[in-house]
């Protein structure tokens, strides 16, 4: 090959490279000015019909592209204006009529009307997973004009007014389609029709969820153009990217590495309490209910599980196991319920002391190993736990080793979701019939109305969500009333009465409230807050509403045009490595032309 | 090509497809029912729950269920996802190309400088450039390529940021043209593709070099040498074709196996591919994507297999003679 040959050869490759690197640049300027959010996550929004779903993920998309009929104050999460504008309660508490706003638009222009509602109501409130069980008191929905839903129920049900966590969908858009294929594999056609400030414009499963203003959005406008959602291999991964500035925000960041992301420079993270929390549950199921349930029959004495209890430093669980990123548990009511949570009187301050002096006025005595027992049988418990969380894992064996303390011996045992879920819903002859004495796990609940948390220990839910199997009529009693109880101090007084029965008989546990744990870059979120509520809730009032992140403002810094260096540089790189192989091929093909050389 | 031979293969190749579609329905329905999450799912009324089953066909005795599994199979019908109810051909037909991409040029760039790095250190036994050759490999063969991927990504995208950390593309971003386009692609392949090169590199390399040493010791290559040829033209026209063989068979089977082991750098690097799709499908129990993406990864086996056979039979006269 001859040397013009290659220089030839280098002069288009450099030619090539030019023209490689001048169009991003270009394109750069033309999208540089719109103004545009990134949220990364691991976890990806799976589907956006709402029929079909089943992960809380979605509720990042949903939330911002729907309103509820009655929303959540950003402040305290009281009930606001959402697609109704008021509502009346009849005397007998049974029906509710919303007036709703009028002149409302869905963002295809259509006018939002009561039949919109009562669809909504009526098909997501029974045809889904995640959103059936609030209307199962309905008895009917009335639409008498276009502006005014009347709803009657069984029985007065405090949920009709902020309980409701039933998002409003166009009718127009869904009552076209098929129930049948809603439940199947309908996709809602994009932009997805909705009433917030942000539609769904382009939903690239695994990659992207891209949502743009909602131009006939009836509140403020909000300042970021376009709200990306990103998907990412792994909390890792995402964790990577805001600290590169790859993107601007993380909705769910994880325990261990929490404290290093926020010494990242121009990162700041915030921890929120959620409505959610991690328990240890004891097995409490009755003869009557259980006649073939399996467990050491220790674990029903009250006076054991208030023991453990006083043994249990919640505050080191929650230092150790969640690296200090949750929240001690007091009682079943998660903090994150500002308007009905109260410390409870029995909140089991760390004493082992005490515990030891409980379990020996009760007779319980210390044999050979340490383990104390009474009439031959052993304070010795099974302790479930998941494998697939090792924060779980974690406070489990913190659990085992505190109450070794006072005697009272746990066995850890790691097994699968599957395997746990086995065991706690396990049933004989149409009974249940649990197998286990104790297990952590965890619940979360709706915002505001605290009600999906409190049945979890309610008679009724044995065979349904009750995993404690705890019954006590007082409870269901107290439980029925304040349900249908629409004044806020008289309901919070019947919570609170409530919340002191189940932290005396102790079906749960509660070892930590759960957090949000979310993270963002100050040089590109300004105007950030926290609420839902405030002012300790999250910053992003995650899968509450829509207030937190439409209030959001760009901030100043990070031009986010990713560079073309890397590109440039491999580019030179091979450009050389090119030059050198053909330089080198030259020169040894004019030596080959000396017949007789010889080589060694 | 001998058509007895070939279709003996075929043949083969289909009985292990039928085993093994066999043994994917068993495989997953170990991991448990997908509906047990919704167990936690305060607002899931079991109602609800058990249509959800029944929807499924969980409801159904184990035969049953493979019966219909089975049926759809025999059909290419792969199904629906359970968690974002688009078929599941649909997600990966997304995912096929970028796997291809990133796999496709690992092995390329892995088999091309493999090979090379192998020709230079046999011609370069037991001298300085052999041994560095030899540890390298030997080390990149030896790492986990999840650790390659994590230093890539330290030094490149961390340390000196000249590459993004992830994705295919930059996410979000409106390209003015498709030469914009695969420039931006381009950039976000070369880190993870060089992680693959580097996961692959080892053994061709070891399997280039121990080939070369082979032939380089054999009678023709000194009577080439007597007769006065150069030593370089000795080298690239009668060592390297001979040593060849055992290099492009390993690629081609090499190539089927690896679209399914991409999982680990499609996750690190969130490389949309078949890999990062099975790897969320796991972590949600979608059975219908994981049995989907197994089939497409046996298939890719199998054909790598019967491909390298083939090419056997045309590169290497000997085996034409049995």
């Amino acid at each position: 090959m001859r040397l013009r040959t290659i220089v030839a050869m280098l002069v288009a490759m450099a030619a090539l490279i030019a023209a490689v690197t001048a169009l991003p640049a270009g394109a750069q300027d033309d999208g540089g000015k719109k103004k545009v959010l990134r949220l990364g996550q691991a976890q990806d929004v799976q589907t956006l019909n709402p029929f079909v779903a089943q992960d809380e993920e979605n509720f990042r998309a949903w939330s911002l592209n729907w309103d509820l009929l009655v929303n959540f104050s950003p402040d305290d999460l009281s009930p606001v204006p959402g697609i109704a504008e008021s509502w009346e309660v009849s005397p007998d508490k049974k029906t509710v009529t919303f007036k709703l706003i009028e002149g409302a638009k869905w963002s295809d222009g259509e006018p939002i009307t009561s039949k919109d509602v009562k669809y909504s109501l009526d098909k997501l409130g029974t045809d889904s997973l995640i959103f059936s069980g609030y209307t199962s008191n309905v008895t009917s929905i009335e639409t008498p004009d276009e502006h005014t839903v009347v709803v009657k129920t069984k029985q007065p049900d405090a949920r009709m007014i902020g309980g409701l966590f039933i998002y409003m969908i166009p009718e127009h858009v869904y009552g076209k389609v098929p129930i049948a294929k809603l439940k199947k594999d309908f996709q809602p056609p994009l932009p997805m029709v909705g009433s917030g400030p942000y539609v769904v414009t382009e939903f690239e499963h695994g990659r992207i969820l891209r949502m743009e203003r909602n131009p006939n959005f009836r509140g403020e406008k909000p300042a970021f153009d376009e709200i990306q959602f990103i998907k990412y291999g792994s909390v890792d991964a995402v964790e990577r990217a805001l600290r590169l500035g790859e993107i601007d925000a993380i909705p769910e960041a994880q325990a261990p590495s929490f404290e290093k992301l926020g010494q990242a420079d121009n990162v700041k993270t915030d921890r929120a309490p959620s409505p959610s929390f991690t328990q240890l549950t004891f097995n409490l199921c009755s003869e009557e209910n259980c006649p073939d349930a399996k467990f050491n029959p220790a674990v029903q004495d009250r006076t054991v599980r208030q023991a453990i209890a006083y043994a249990i430093d919640r505050e080191r669980v929650n230092t150790i196991s969640t690296r200090g990123t949750s929240f001690p548990g007091h009682g079943i009511l998660p903090q994150y319920y500002k308007s009905w949570y109260e410390q409870p009187a029995d909140d089991y301050p760390y004493d082992p002391d005490k515990a030891n002096q409980m379990l020996d006025d009760a007779g319980w005595t210390r044999d050979g190993d340490g383990t104390r027992s009474k009439d031959g049988v052993e304070l010795s418990f099974d302790l479930f736990v998941r494998s697939e969380s090792p924060e779980n894992i974690q406070a489990a064996k913190l659990v085992a080793e505190q109450a070794r303390e006072i005697g009272v011996d746990f066995k850890v045992q790691v097994v699968s979701v599957d395997k746990l879920t086995e065991i706690t819903t396990r049933e004989v002859d149409g009974k249940m019939a649990p197998d286990f004495d104790t297990f952590i796990w965890g619940w979360g609940g709706d915002p505001y109305d605290p009600s999906a948390l409190l049945q979890l220990i309610t008679t009724d839910q044995i065979g349904g969500s009750s995993d404690a199997f705890y019954s006590n009529p007082e409870y269901d009693r107290l439980f029925d009333e304040q349900a249908g109880e629409f004044d806020h101090a008289k309901r919070k007084e019947l919570i609170r009465q409530m919340v002191a029965i189940s932290q005396r008989d102790l079906p749960y546990l509660v070892l930590t409230d759960d957090p949000w744990l979310e993270a963002y870059r100050t040089d590109r979120m300004t105007n950030v807050a926290k609420q839902c509520p405030k002012p300790t809730g999250d910053v992003l009032c995650q899968q509450v509403n829509y207030d937190a992140i439409a209030q959001l403002e760009p901030g100043e810094g990070g031009d986010d045009g990713g560079s073309s260096t890397g590109i440039i540089a491999v580019i030179a790189l091979v450009v050389i490595a090119v030059a050198a192989f053909l330089f080198v091929r030259w020169r040894r093909s004019r030596g080959g032309r000396e017949p007789l050389e010889l080589e060694t | 090509m001998n058509p007895r031979w070939l279709a003996g293969k075929v043949a083969a190749a289909l009985v292990t497809l039928v085993f093994v579609v066999v043994f994917n329905f068993f495989l997953f329905r170990v991991m448990g029912d997908p509906t047990t999450q919704l167990a936690r799912l305060p607002r899931a009324t079991p109602e609800e729950i058990q249509k959800l089953k029944s929807y499924y066909g969980l409801d159904k005795p184990i035969t049953g269920q493979f019966l219909d599994y089975a049926g759809d199979t025999a059909t290419l019908d792969l199904g629906i996802s359970q968690r974002t109810r688009r078929s599941v051909w649909d997600e990966i037909k997304d995912a096929i190309p970028w796997t291809l991409l990133l796999v496709g040029t690992g092995t390329l760039l892995a088999t091309l400088i493999g090979a090379w790095l192998g020709v230079i250190a046999a011609t370069r036994r037991g001298k300085a450039a052999d041994d560095g050759l030899l540890g390298f490999s030997l080390f990149t063969y030896a790492s986990p390529e999840y650790w390659i991927g994590i230093i890539l990504i330290l030094l490149f995208a961390v340390w000196l940021p000249i590459f993004p950390s992830g994705q295919q593309m930059t996410p979000g971003e409106d390209f003015s043209s498709w030469f914009a386009q695969a420039a931006d692609v381009a950039e976000h392949l070369v880190l993870p593709a060089t992680a693959m090169t580097l996961m692959l590199l080892g053994q061709y390399f070891l399997i280039m070099r121990s080939s070369m040493v082979d032939v380089l010791t054999e009678d023709f290559i000194t009577v080439k040498r007597a007769i006065g040829l150069p030593w370089d033209r000795v080298v690239r026209r009668h060592a390297v074709p001979n040593a060849l063989l055992p290099l492009v068979t390993l690629s081609a089977i090499q190539f089927g196996i690896v679209a399914g082991g991409a999982v680990t750098i499609e996750t690190i690097f969130s490389w949309p591919g078949l890999g990062e799709l099975t790897y969320d499908a796991i972590n949600d129990k979608d059975f219908p994507v994981l049995q989907g993406t197994f089939l497409v990864f046996s298939v890719a086996v199998i054909l790598a297999n019967l491909i390298a056979d083939c090419l056997y039979f045309v590169l290497d006269p000997r085996v034409q003679a049995t």
